[in-house]
Parts: C-alpha cells; structure tokens; sequence
C-alpha cells in the first residue's frame, strides 16, 4: 500500500530557478542528477587535479622562493624540492590522512613535465620555450583575480586586511631588504617606490594562499576519480557531499605566507595569525574565480563607458560559471590554458565520450571547456551547501521557519544566476556540450 | 578539334540521362565528374595548341547542315571565346564534382541523374555558343541553355523556385526573341545568303539600321548580362536556385550575355558601337553602382553576392565601352575572374547555408571561430571578398585595374564611378565579413557540422586560381590580347578621347589620341 507523500512544511519556491531550489532542499546538486553527468564531472575532476598538482606547488615555489625576482624567467621551471614536496594532505606522513593519494608528484604529471606533448625526452627549457608545459599561465590568472577582488567576504575573511596592516609592512619590509640585499640598485628603488615593492610582496602572499588551497584540492579530485573507477558514488549528489564533507575536514587548515632566502624563512604571514583555508582561500576563491574575475581579452569588446563593464567590481560576471566556453581555443586566455592542461590528462571514458559527440577530436577542448563548467556548478553547489550547513539549518529540519531560512539562502545564492549570461540554465540539459 | 567540347558532355548526359536505374547516386557522381573532366581536359589541351600570335579565328570546323537555310555547323576560337569556354568548363567541372559532397546542400542531391544530365547539357549548350560561327547555330545553343537553367532552378531551387524559375524563363525567352530578330535582320538585311558569322558584311547597311539592330542585339544580351534596368530576374533566380545553379547561372550563363554582346555587337558593328558607347558607360557605371549600393542594403549574404554580381558586370561594359585595346583585355579577364570570384562566393555561401542553416546576416557570427566554426570556409570567404573587392594579389585586381586604366582616357567619369563601385565593394564585403566571420560564436546554436577537406576541395581550387592568376596576370591576358587588339582595329572611326589626352598603351601599340566627339560622328549616308 502506497502512503501518501508528507505535505513539504513549506510551500514551493516561485523563484524562476525553482526546480534548481527545491533540488538543492532535497540534498541535491545545481547539477542534474544523471550518470552521464557522474561521469563527466568526476572525469574531469581527475584531468583538473594533474595539473593542479604541478599548479600548487608551482604557486607555492614562486611564493616562497622566487619571490620579488625582478626577471621570474625561470620561475615555471620548479626545483626538484618542490616538485617532490609532500603534500599536507596525501601520503603516509600527511597532516590529515583521510584522502589516499601519493604524497609527491603524481607519476602522470612527473611524465608530462619529462616529455611534454611531444613525448620526447628534451632538455626542459626547451619544452618550456616550445610551450610544451604546465600552463602555470593559468594558475597566475586565478591568483590575480583573487588579488584584484580582494576584500571578499570580509570581516569573515581578514587576510585582505591583514595584508593592509603595518605588521604585515613590517614583516614584508624585512623579507624585500633580505632578498635584495647586496642589491643596491633594486634597495634604490625600493626607496623609491616602496608601495610597489610592497604590492608585489602581497601578490607573493597571494601566490601562497592559492597553493595552499590547491594543495588540498589536488588530492580531494584525485580520490574522488579513485572512488568513481571502484565503483563508489552513486550519483551527483554523492560527489557533492564528498566535497562538502572535504571543506569541513580542511576547514581549519592555515593560511600562510612564508619567504625563503638563503637559509632563513621569513614569516610574511605567520601560521600563528590564525587564516584558515575555508575563509581566507576557499570561498574567496570561489568567489573571485567562479563567479566574479574579469573579461578576457579578445573573446569580446567590452567598453566601460557603454556600461558594458558593471561599475560595480562585486558585480563582475566573467567566471566559470558564466563563461561562454565557445572562445576555448581561440586564444591565450585562461580558460583555453586550463583545457589545454586539461587535455594532456583525461581518463580514457572521456575521451571516448567526447569522441560520440560533436566533432570528436577537433573540439574536445570545448567540450572538455563545458564538462569543466558543469563539474564547476556541483563544486559551488558543494559549497552553497557547505555555507548553508555552517551558517544556517539542516536539509531535514523540522521547524517551518528554519526551512524558511534555508529557502531564502538558497534563492540569494541563485538570484546570481538569474542573469542571462549565467549558464545554469544551459547545465540542466545534456545537449550543452 | 572543337567538336569534343560539345558532343563528350552532349553524349554524357543522354548517357547518365538513360542510365540503368540500380546505378546508386555515388556512382554517378563519379561518372558525371569523369565525363565532366573529358572536356576540361580536352580545353587544356587546346589552350596548348593556340596560337597567340593570330588574333583571327582558330581550329575551325566546317560541316555544311541546311544550306538553304543558311545554318550550318561552324566552330572555330579565338581569344575571346577560348578563356570563356575554359571557364565553363572549369565551373561544370567543379560544380559536378562538388555538388553531393554534402558541402552545398544539407541533404542528399535529390534525382542525380537528371541533375547531371542537364548540367553537363549546360556544357555542351556554352560550348557550342561560345564556339559557334554561324549566327543561328548560336542561337541554337543559345537557346538550349534555357532549358536545363529552368528545370535546375524549379527542381533544386528554394521557397520561391516556381516564381524565379518563371521570371527567368520569360526573361531569358524574350532575350532569346530579341537576338533572333536581330540575327534574321542582320542576314536578311545585308542580303547574305548564310548565318555564318565569317560572311556577314554590314558596311552597306545605313546607320540607322545598324542601330536599331545593335539595340535590339544589346537589349537582348544585356537582360542575360544582365544591364540594369534589365536586371530584375536576377536576384530572384540567383538566390532561388541552389549553389550549384547559382554557381552556373553567374559564372558560366552571364558571360554568355557579355560574350554575345562582344562577338555580334561590338564584332558586326564595331562603327555603330562606338556611337552607343556614352550611354553604355553610362548604363555600367549605373550597374556596378547600383549592384554595390543594393548589396549594401541586403541581409542575405547570397542575395548580397547576387547583387554584387551585377555590379561586377558592369566593368566588363564599362571596358566594352571604353573599346581602347586594354580596356578590351579588360573585359575579357574580367568576364574570367568575375566568374572564377563570383563562383566562390557562391560556392562558400553554400557552404555555410548547408551548416550552419542560415544566410542571415543577422543571424550569422563568428565563424572563424577555430574549434567550433568554420575557420577554413571563413578564411576563404575573406580571400572571395578581397578578390572581389579588387585587392591586389588576386585577379579580381588585375582585371578591374586593366578596365580603369583602359577606360579613364575614354570615359573619365563613368570611370571613376566604377572605382568608387570598387570602393563599394569593399563596404558590404566589409559587413558581411565582419558580421559572418567575426564576432563571438553563439553558444546555443553552434553545432554546426564539420566541413571536410573533401568540400573546400572546390573552394581551394578556385583560390589558388585566382591568386596565381592575380600574381601571373599574364596567364589571363595573353590568350585575349592578340584578338581584343584585332576588334579594336575594326572601328573606322576614332572616337573621343577624355579631355586629359592621356594615352592607353597595350603591349600591341598605342591607341591614337581621338578628337571628335560622338555626335559628331556622321553617318556614311
């Protein structure tokens, strides 16, 4: 006997994404729940963690190492130190042992960087010069978008703050003297115009916070591709919640920015400020690079004075969740060197899948470009839900008023797609590619 | 020797007409690209065995037919025919073998074997009226044309096919009327006992006759051409007709117009053309103003081409006119590059109809997008666009620039309008490309097919034509130069001359500064 369905505590959501909000009240993802979009997403989450395992420990080398170096010719060529690094949150002597990845660099990328595309074992600076590499481009993107939308989610957020203060002068003042000291010519100008010197120093502790959020990112995509080729997850929603159970566990993780010359570390950002990896990297990095960034040159005119440009910054619209992907291809533009890295490290499924569709081989960085943005909306889903769980009440609670709240939450959050360049419309269906 | 330019197509046709039904439309194709490739081959070898030197006619045949009726079965080339019929040949060629690729049409060629029927009767119909030397022969395949042009327009036309299809057929048969006329008054009245183009002497005819012939002549070439106000049929049958139709009907049928007006206006009244000249600058700077402004106007880029295809005639009147030895070479190179041009546009307008399912220019964007556009379809209409457009490197150039330099001494003013007409047509390709081309590619509709290596094989020919025929000019001009330089001679009279004095200088010598002014020309009565 069928017993009726319990009358929702509640009445439905008029909000234009109704169906998206009532999904995400039932424990669900922006993205619909389909294998086909499993598959895809968890596909890609595998390609994107490759790269992101050259992305972080690049990031943190120039942070740390390569610093203010005035001609950074060489600083996408990593030293074996950091190419070998242990990860904070991989391999047996891991921080936190809760994902299974290896703690150095992941045998894949460690072929990549021997060989490039060309599958030839070259001298590096030759495949650097070919540009046959790690689209480190990329990464440097993200962390200027970061850089340039500082200020997010602040007073939750104080490392933009932070980066204001006279401690935080004090501190970079005595890293920029030792790096450039016997270097007159650089102290000269750094006499001259320190405000630039120091606004470097801050892009460097920017290089830093978005490695260390990388740095646990790579092995969470990993082990999800791990997870998805046994057989686990079951749906969209299960993918989700794995990343939504992830930002609780690093939650805490610090923020930090550390410098070193010679054989002295200086504290930039000292661990003991207390920047944690939820607030003072992650979610200004969703922020920053999901939603917001900037237009990309040569995709489209932009003329800010026919208000084309939102004059507000927090208004900026040009992230992946609103990117037209068509562009990929065209032109240097960061989306392109993302899929471009992409690319060299798909499991063999997606690439047989992007082969049935389209024009198979031609256009794979397109559609590898939107499979991205689609994965890209469940991992914002998981932190929409994520929010909601810190800030606000269960799916399942029982009180009207609490749903309520969530209700409201949850149309705030998909009020920033009503816009039409958003593509959450475009994820709901299978024929976006 | 001229013979095989008729009868392999005429013969290929009834053959692939009447061939067994279980033949599949694959194997068709090939057999029509093999028949169609027997002429162009034979064309090839023929332009081996010209003689550049002799300006008269060439590799004559001569089988008597009906001898009372004057009609018989004459061929012979020149200068001005050969490039015309390699050209035709070319077209077909390339039409056949493109057609069922997939690249111009989205489905499969519907009824292949009438289609390769007719167009290689098309073939056969040009090479026999560019070749012919006896009046009602031309007429003969003249007329034949008509035929399968009409059945190609209301078989594997568009929306509006019946209509155009019709329009064209009345227009076409009144054309057909006019030169008949003109035909039987020019035998009848200079008292010849044959049509044959070699016996026809008109000196005796009083002026005012002769006039009234040439005008029967020009209104009747100049609707095929055709002339503006006579134009009205185009637009109507170019954009109807599918590309393979359209490719024929500007490349190939239009000359027919420009041709027929050469050899039997200018060629049997080369005095009485040069009194009708003015007006005839006049009526072509009209055209190519006209042509540019109005394809400025369009938002269908097929429509737009149409357009331009009217203007771009009008140089080759503009360098009938003008009637100086370069402005002659002109005409000719002009007759040849308009069609190689004018049948890539056409081709690559089809292309992107047939994938991306529109010629809407509002519609259309960003196709040389690498990825998901058309990036080599795209690249290639540039190139169109600039041949067209007269850009150095490419024959559109040298064609045009032999006109202006030929004319301007002539016909100052309809000159310089043609050159602003030029200027015009950088505009709208300007527009069409900027608004097909560039610009950002729409994310929910472009899925569009890929086009093969196999479809841009015809538009790859085409252009690499037209760019070593751009940068070997003389590849163009030296089958016509000998012959246009022989009808220049034939006009008695020197004609006016721009009040600059500047001379045309051609490779055979110098035209004489003229001085008397076309009403003061008198009549020999």
């Amino acid at each position: 006997m069928n017993l009726p369905a319990p009358k929702p505590l509640i009445s439905p959501s008029q909000h234009p994404h109704a169906e998206i909000i009532h999904r995400l009240e039932a424990g669900g993802s922006m993205l619909p729940d389909t294998p086909e979009n499993l598959m895809q997403i968890i596909g890609i989450y595998k390609a994107y963690a490759v790269p992101m395992d050259f992305y972080w420990r690049d990031l943190l080398y120039i942070g740390e190492k390569v610093f203010l170096d005035p001609l950074p010719i060489f600083k996408y060529v990593i030293s074996d130190e950091y190419l070998q690094r242990h990860n904070h949150y991989a391999g047996d002597d891991a921080d936190l042992r809760i994902w299974r990845g290896r703690a150095n660099v992941h045998p894949e990328l460690e072929e990549f960087i021997k060989k490039g595309e060309l599958n030839r074992n070259l001298p590096t600076w030759m495949h650097h010069f070919w540009h046959d590499r790690v689209n480190m481009e990329f990464a440097e993107a993200c962390m200027r978008a970061m850089l340039w939308h500082r200020h997010m989610y602040a007073p939750v957020n104080k490392f933009d703050a932070y980066l204001d203060s006279d401690e935080y002068k004090a501190n970079a003042d005595r890293a920029i003297r030792a790096y450039f000291k016997g270097n007159p010519a650089m102290l000269g100008l750094y006499k001259l115009f320190p405000d630039m010197f120091l606004e470097q120093c801050r892009q460097a502790s920017y290089y830093a916070n978005l490695g260390l959020f990388w740095e646990v990112m790579a092995p969470v995509f990993f082990e999800m591709s791990d997870i998805y080729d046994e057989g686990g997850f079951k749906g969209v929603p299960d993918a989700m919640n794995f990343l939504v159970n992830g930002i609780f566990a690093v939650a805490g993780r610090p923020i930090y920015h550390h410098v070193y010359i010679g054989d002295e570390c200086y504290e930039i950002i000292p661990k003991s400020k207390g920047f944690t990896w939820l607030y003072e990297a992650a979610l200004p990095y969703v922020e920053a690079v999901f939603y917001r960034t900037a237009p990309f040159r040569g995709t489209k005119s932009y003329n800010a004075q026919a208000k084309q440009v939102p004059e507000d910054q927090q208004d900026f619209h040009y992230g992946v969740l609103y990117a037209d992907k068509f562009p990929v291809g065209t032109a240097g533009i960061p989306p392109t060197l993302l899929a471009q890295d992409m690319l060299h490290f798909l499991p063999p499924y997606l690439k047989e899948y992007y082969q049935k569709h389209c024009r198979g081989e031609d256009d794979m960085l397109n559609q590898l470009a939107i499979t991205f943005q689609r994965s890209m909306y469940n991992v914002t889903s998981a932190v929409i839900q994520a929010l909601r769980q810190a800030l606000l009440y269960p799916l399942d609670d029982p009180n009207p008023k609490h749903l309520m709240a969530n209700r409201k939450f949850f149309e705030a959050q998909m009020d920033r797609f009503l816009r039409p360049e958003a593509r959450l419309r475009d994820v709901q269906t299978a024929d976006y590619r | 020797m001229l013979s095989p330019l008729i009868w392999l197509p005429l013969v290929g046709a009834i053959a692939l007409g009447f061939a067994p039904g279980s033949l599949t439309s694959k194997w068709l194709r090939y057999g029509a690209i093999a028949i169609a490739s027997l002429p162009l081959l034979w064309v090839l070898f023929l332009f081996t065995q010209f003689d550049l030197t002799q300006s008269g006619m060439q590799m004559q045949e001569y089988l008597p037919w009906i001898q009372t009726l004057g009609i018989n079965y004459s061929l012979a080339t020149d200068g001005l025919s050969l490039p015309l019929v390699g050209l035709s040949n070319l077209l077909v060629f390339l039409v056949v073998f493109g057609t069922d690729g997939g690249a111009i049409s989205k489905e499969p060629l519907k009824r292949p074997r009438l289609f390769y029927a007719l167009v290689l009767l098309i073939s056969a119909g040009m090479a026999g009226a560019l070749l012919a030397q006896n009046l009602l022969l031309f007429f003969l395949f003249y007329e034949l044309e008509l035929i399968p042009f009409y059945l190609l327009i209301v078989v594997w036309g568009g929306q509006k096919r019946d209509y155009a299809g019709m329009k064209f057929l009345i227009y076409t048969a009144v054309s057909g009327v006019l030169i008949l006329a003109a035909f039987l008054a020019i035998v009848w009245l200079s008292g010849s006992g044959s049509f044959d183009y070699g016996e026809i002497a008109l000196d005796d005819l009083p002026q005012r006759t002769q006039l009234i012939l040439l005008t029967l002549l020009l209104v009747g070439f100049g609707i095929k051409i055709p002339l503006i106000p006579l134009h009205t049929w185009l637009p109507d049958a170019y954009v109807e007709a599918s590309t393979p139709t359209a490719i024929l009907l500007g490349g190939v049928l239009a000359k027919l117009g420009t041709y027929g007006l050469t050899r039997f206006g200018v060629g049997l009244f080369p005095e009485t053309w040069s009194l009708v000249t003015p007006g005839v600058a006049l009526i072509a700077a009209m055209c190519v103003m006209y042509g540019a402004l109005a394809a400025i106007a369009q938002k269908d880029i097929k429509r737009m081409v149409a357009y331009s295809s009217i203007g771009h005639m009008g140089y080759v009147m503009l360098g009938l006119a003008a009637f100086t030895p370069l402005s002659m070479v002109g005409a000719v190179s002009q007759m040849v590059s308009h069609g190689l041009i004018l049948a890539l546009l056409f081709y690559i307008v089809g292309v992107i109809e047939a994938k991306v399912g529109t010629r809407e220019l509002d519609v259309l964007n960003g196709l040389l997008n690498p990825i998901r556009g058309l990036p080599l379809t795209s690249s290639l209409l540039v190139l169109a666009g600039m041949a067209s457009a007269g850009i150095p490197g490419m024959v559109g150039f040298v064609s045009e620039f032999l006109v202006f330099q030929g004319s301007f001494p002539v016909f100052p003013l309809p000159t310089l309008l043609c050159v602003v007409g030029t200027g015009l047509t950088a505009v709208y390709f300007v527009i069409m490309l900027n608004r097909t081309c560039f610009g950002r590619l729409d994310a929910k509709t472009a899925y569009y097919p890929r086009v093969s290596l196999k479809e841009q094989l015809p538009a790859l020919g085409l252009t690499a034509l037209i760019i070593w025929l751009g940068l070997q000019p003389g590849w163009l001009v030296r089958w016509s130069e000998s012959t246009t330089a022989a009808l220049v001679a034939q006009a008695p009279v020197e004609r006016p001359l721009a009040q600059t004095g500047a001379q045309a200088v051609v490779g055979h010598g110098t035209m004489a500064p003229l001085a008397i002014a076309p009403d003061l020309v008198t009549s020999p009565n």
